[in-house]
C-alpha cells in the first residue's frame, strides 16, 4: 500500500500532504422488543487526501482507489495554488514507518452472524423477563479497520483497530407513569469482551424498574456526589470540549479564560486526555495526521495546563503537538478531538465522600445536556438523596446545572475510584458523530450544585 | 456493478435488488466573509437486499473487491430477518422528470469562489460590520437500480445549492439566513440574494421587546419545514404500521385549515428530492397528504404497504447502505393568495418568524413542539419594529394549523419543499424578558 500511496502524492506542488485509506468491515444488530429491527454488514473501502499550501486546506474523499487518484490528487494540487495565500503553516514531522496491530482474541470477522444475534437476544431477553419492563432496545456493534496513511514527509503508518460494544435499553412502565434507563459497553477488544455482561443487563431493568418508585427531585442547591459516568461526562463535556485548539483559535473569550496557568480547582484535581490506554474504543497509537497519541494534562494540579491541537492549531498557537486530530471515517478529514478524557483518581474512598454528607444527592449518569460556552446543562440517569451520610432513597429528574470553571472550583474532594466507560456511541463535532471516545472519573464531591427538578 | 451482483446472488435467493449510488460533491465554504475552505466527496457505493425463504437479508459495500462477501452476508443475515410477501416490482414505463441539468456542471469550484467572493463585496459595501458565512454546494448524483424481477432502471441528478448566513454583532448576536436553489441551471441571483440579506439585517439592527402572551405569528418558509415535521412524521407509513401515528383511521376527514394542501411530489423539476422513481423502482407520483385540509393518506414502500394491507405509494427512500424505509422527496404547500407587506400591515402586534433554532420536541407524534425563534422580528402597528430575542413559541400542530389565517401567494424554493409563508391567528409566544 505504501508504495501506491507515495506514487499518488510525491512530487505534488504544495507546502504538505497526506493521503490515508480505510478498509473496515462492520456488524450492526439490533432488536426491539420481541422483534429483530435491523440486521446488517458492510464492507467498506475508501479514503481522504488533503494538500496544504500557503496556508490553505484543499481535501477530498473519495471510494475508488486505482490509477485515477493520482488525477485527482494533481485536481487539488492546482486547486490549492488557486487560493489566496494566508497565514498558518503546519508542525511536520520526520520520515518514519511504522505497523499497529490491534490485540483481539475472537476476531470479530470470524465469529459467525448467528453467534452475534444469539448473544444480543438473550441479552435482550433478561430485560424482557422482566413484566413491569414492556419495551426494550439492544443493540450489537462490533467493527474491523485498518487504516493506511502517508504523507509527503515520506511517513507512513498502518493501524488497525477492532472494536466491539452492545447497549441495552429498558422502559419500564406502571399505569401512566413510564421510566426509561440504558446503558452502553463497548471495548477496543474481539467478540469475548461481550460475553458474560448479564449483571450489567440486570442493572439496566432493575434501574428502569426502581425509577417507577422514585420521586422528582426537589429543586435547589445541593452538595452532590457525582458518579464516574457523570463526572466523565462532565470532564469531556463541560470541560474537554472548550481544551479543543480549534475552538480556542475561533474564540478570543475563550482564549481568555483557557490560559495556561490560570487556578480553576483545587491541588487534588488534574483532568487528563489519554489515547494511550489499553483497549479502550477512545485509543490510538497515531492520530489520523500521522502524530504519536500522547498522554495530555488539560489541567494539572488545579490549572490549566494545556491544549489539545492539529498539526494546524499546534503551528498557530505556537504550542507543542499532541495527536489529536481525528477523523470519524475515511469521508471526513481529522479534526481536533478527545479520546479517553478522565478525572485522575485522588485519594478518598467513597465512605469518605458520603460520611461528611448532611443533606445531599448522589447523582448517576447522564441522559445528554447542553452546553455552550462554559455554561452547561446535563440530565442525570438518576440519583439518591444522601442523608446524614448515607445514600436513602432514589429520585428522579435530576438535572445539575451551572458554571464549569465555578463548579470545577467547588469539587472539594475526589475519589480513589477512577472508572472509565465506553460504549456504542460517541462524541459529535462539525458533523462527524459518534467518534468513539471514553469518559472516566472517580467518585467526585461538588459543593453548591444548583439542581433543577421537573 | 450491478448486474454482476445481482449475478452472483440469483439462482441463490427468491428475491434481489441491487441499490447502486455514485455521488460526486463539492463544497466551496467561506466564513466570516474569507474563503474557508473546499471539500469534495466522491462517493460509491452498494446496497444488496435479497429475501430467501419469505426473509430480507440486507448487506453493503463500497469496496469492489469484496463483492463474494457482500452476498454471503446478504444471504447469511437473510437467515434472522424480517418475513414479507412482496414482489419486486418489474421494469414499468417511468415518467419524465427534470433532474439534471448540464448548466450546474459549469459552476466550478473557481467559479463558486468567484460568486462568493462577489457576493461578500457587495454585502460589504453595503453593511461592513455583517459578518457573512456562504457555502456553495454541488451535487452530481447517479441512482441505479436492478432486481430479480427484471427491473433495470438509472437516473442522473444535479444539485447546486447557495447557503448564506450573515452574523450581525451589535448589542447581542443576530443571524439572518438565505438559500438558493439552482438545480435547474439558473445563474447565481447575486443582487437578490443580496438584498433580502441586508434587508433582514437592517430590520434586526432595531432590538424590539415583546411580552408572552398569545399572539398572530406569521411564519416564513425558511422556518416553515420544522412546524410540518410532525405531520410529515405521521403521515409515515411506517408509524401506520407500527400503530404510533394520530392520524390512523382519519382518513379523508377534514383535520387542517381549509387553505393548507400539502403534497409529496417526486415530479416536480429540479427539486433536491426529484426522480422519475423510488428507491424500489416504483414509479414517481405526486402524493396528495391534505388537501384543503382533508387528510388523504399515508405514504408506503413496499414493506410497510404490505404490512397495512396497501399499495406502495413509490415513496422508498434508501441509501446505498440501509434498507429502503417510506420517506419524503420534495414537500410542497400550494400557495394561497396572501401579500406579505398586507398581512403585516393588517397585524396591529405580532411576530415574523424566518428561522427556528430546534428546541425540544417533547412530543413529536402527538404534534407537540416547543420552538426556540433564532431569527424573528416583532410586528407593531403593521410595521416590523425590530429583531427579538430569547424567544420560543409553542403550541399542539394539529391545532395550530386549523388557525390558519392567510398562506402567501409565492412558493419559496428551499431545495425539497417548496413553501409560502402561513399567517396562524394565535400562537402561544413566551418571552424571557
Amino acid at each position: 500500500m505504501k508504495a501506491f500511496l507515495k506514487e499518488v502524492i510525491d512530487g505534488l506542488a504544495v507546502d504538505y500532504a497526506d493521503i490515508r485509506v480505510e478498509e473496515s468491515e462492520t456488524t450492526r444488530i439490533v432488536v426491539r422488543g420481541q422483534e429483530l429491527d435491523d440486521l446488517g454488514q458492510s464492507f467498506e473501502r475508501g479514503g481522504c487526501l488533503r494538500v496544504f499550501y500557503r496556508g490553505n486546506w484543499v481535501v477530498a474523499s473519495f471510494n475508488v482507489i486505482d490509477e485515477s487518484l493520482k488525477e485527482l490528487a494533481d485536481d487539488l494540487a492546482i486547486q490549492v495554488n488557486e487560493l489566496p495565500a494566508r497565514e498558518g503553516g503546519l508542525v511536520s514531522l520526520p520520515a518514519f514507518e511504522q505497523v499497529v496491530r490491534a490485540p483481539k482474541n475472537e476476531d470479530p470477522r470470524l465469529v459467525p452472524l448467528a453467534a452475534k444475534q444469539q448473544l444480543i437476544k438473550n441479552y435482550n431477553q433478561i430485560l424482557l423477563n422482566h413484566e413491569q419492563i414492556v419495551s426494550t432496545v439492544a443493540a450489537y456493534q462490533d467493527s474491523h479497520k485498518t487504516v493506511y496513511w502517508y504523507s509527503s514527509e515520506n511517513r507512513y503508518i498502518e493501524q488497525e483497530f477492532v472494536r466491539s460494544g452492545f447497549s441495552c435499553q429498558a422502559i419500564a412502565r406502571d399505569g401512566a407513569n413510564i421510566q426509561s434507563y440504558g446503558e452502553s459497553f463497548g471495548r477496543a477488544k474481539g467478540f469475548e469482551s461481550l460475553k458474560g455482561k448479564e449483571e450489567l443487563v440486570e442493572r439496566v431493568a432493575k434501574i428502569a424498574i426502581d425509577l417507577l418508585k422514585a420521586e422528582p427531585v426537589t429543586a435547589g442547591k445541593y452538595t452532590v456526589i457525582v458518579d464516574p459516568l457523570l463526572g466523565g461526562i462532565f470532564a469531556h463535556e463541560a470541560f474537554g470540549h472548550l481544551s479543543e485548539a480549534d475552538h480556542i483559535a475561533e474564540n478570543e473569550r475563550l482564549k481568555q479564560l483557557m490560559r495556561i496557568g490560570t487556578r480553576y480547582g483545587v491541588e487534588q484535581l488534574t483532568i487528563v486526555d489519554d489515547p494511550t490506554l489499553p483497549d479502550e474504543v477512545g485509543s490510538y497509537r497515531y492520530d489520523d495526521e500521522g502524530v504519536p497519541a500522547q498522554r495530555t494534562e488539560l489541567i494539572a494540579e488545579g490549572r490549566i495546563a494545556g491544549h489539545l491541537h492539529s498539526r494546524h492549531t499546534a503551528y498557530l498557537m505556537g504550542e507543542a503537538i499532541t495527536g489529536n486530530a481525528r477523523a470519524i471515517s475515511y469521508r471526513f478529514p481529522p479534526i481536533v478531538r478527545m479520546s479517553n478524557t478522565y478525572i485522575v483518581p485522588g485519594e478518598k474512598r467513597l465512605e469518605d465522600l458520603l460520611a461528611d454528607v448532611q443533606d445531599g444527592l448522589y447523582v448517576v449518569g447522564s441522559r445528554g445536556g447542553m452546553t455552550e460556552l462554559e455554561t452547561f446543562t446535563f440530565s442525570s440517569q438518576y440519583a439518591y438523596r444522601i442523608e446524614n451520610g448515607k445514600r436513602t432513597k432514589m429520585v428522579r429528574d435530576v438535572t445539575l446545572a451551572g458554571n464549569v470553571f465555578e463548579t470545577l472550583k467547588n469539587i472539594e474532594a475526589i475519589g480513589n475510584d477512577l472508572s472509565i466507560h465506553g460504549g456504542l456511541g460517541g462524541c459529535g463535532k462539525n458533523g462527524q458523530s459518534p467518534l468513539p471516545v471514553t469518559t472516566g472519573a472517580p467518585h467526585i464531591r461538588i459543593r453548591n450544585v444548583v439542581v433543577g427538578g421537573r | 456493478m450491478r448486474y454482476k451482483i445481482l449475478d452472483m446472488v440469483s439462482g441463490q435467493v427468491d428475491q434481489a435488488d441491487v441499490y447502486e449510488s455514485e455521488v460526486d460533491l463539492t463544497e466551496v465554504e467561506f466564513r466570516q466573509g474569507k474563503f474557508y475552505s473546499v471539500e469534495t466527496k466522491l462517493t460509491q457505493g452498494w446496497g444488496l437486499r435479497v429475501i430467501k425463504n419469505g426473509r430480507v437479508g440486507f448487506s453493503s459495500s463500497t469496496n469492489p473487491e469484496r463483492m463474494e462477501e457482500l452476498t454471503r452476508a446478504a444471504i447469511e443475515a437473510s437467515a434472522f430477518g424480517q418475513n414479507v410477501g412482496f414482489t419486486l416490482p418489474e421494469q414499468q414505463d417511468l415518467p419524465v422528470v427534470q433532474t439534471f441539468e448540464n448548466r450546474v456542471l459549469l459552476a466550478t469550484v473557481a467559479r463558486m469562489q468567484e460568486w462568493g467572493r462577489e457576493l461578500i463585496e457587495v454585502l460589504n459595501a453595503r453593511m461592513p460590520e455583517l459578518k457573512v458565512d456562504l457555502k456553495f454546494s454541488r451535487c452530481y448524483r447517479e441512482i441505479g437500480l436492478v432486481n430479480t424481477s427484471g427491473l433495470d432502471c438509472s437516473f442522473q441528478r444535479g444539485e447546486l445549492e447557495v447557503m448564506v448566513a450573515g452574523l450581525l454583532v451589535q448589542d447581542g448576536i443576530f443571524w439572518v439566513y438565505d438559500y438558493v436553489n439552482l438545480s435547474g441551471g439558473q445563474d447565481f441571483p447575486l443582487e437578490s440574494v443580496a438584498e433580502r440579506v441586508i434587508n433582514l439585517a437592517r430590520l434586526g439592527k432595531q432590538k424590539a421587546i415583546l411580552k408572552s402572551g398569545d399572539y398572530p405569528v406569521v411564519v416564513m418558509p425558511t422556518a416553515l419545514p420544522q412546524l410540518l415535521l410532525p405531520l410529515l412524521v405521521a403521515i409515515n407509513g411506517k408509524h401506520r404500521q407500527k400503530k404510533t401515528s394520530p392520524l390512523i383511521g382519519r382518513e379523508n376527514e377534514r383535520v387542517l385549515s381549509e387553505k393548507i394542501t400539502l403534497v409529496d411530489n417526486r415530479l416536480r423539476p429540479f427539486g433536491t428530492g426529484s426522480a422519475p422513481f423510488d428507491d424500489e423502482g416504483v414509479p414517481a407520483r405526486k402524493n396528495v397528504l391534505f388537501e384543503r385540509g382533508v387528510f388523504k393518506g399515508f405514504l408506503f414502500d413496499l414493506t410497510t404497504a404490505e404490512a397495512c394491507k396497501e399499495q406502495s405509494t413509490g415513496s422508498a427512500v434508501r441509501s446505498y447502505s440501509s434498507l429502503p424505509a417510506p420517506g419524503l422527496s420534495n414537500i410542497e404547500l400550494l400557495a394561497g393568495e396572501a401579500e406579505l407587506e398586507e398581512v403585516l400591515q393588517a397585524m396591529p402586534a405580532g411576530l415574523v418568524v424566518y428561522s427556528f433554532l430546534g428546541g425540544g420536541m417533547s412530543n413529536l407524534l402527538a404534534g407537540e413542539v416547543t420552538l426556540n425563534v433564532a431569527s424573528g422580528y416583532k410586528v407593531e402597528n403593521g410595521r416590523i419594529a425590530g429583531r427579538v430575542k430569547d424567544v420560543s413559541v409553542a403550541g399542539n400542530v394539529y391545532e395550530l394549523f386549523q388557525r390558519v389565517a392567510a398562506v402567501g401567494a409565492t412558493q419559496r424554493d428551499l431545495g425539497d419543499y417548496f413553501l409560502p409563508f402561513v399567517k396562524f391567528s394565535s400562537f402561544k409566544v413566551a418571552c424571557k424578558e
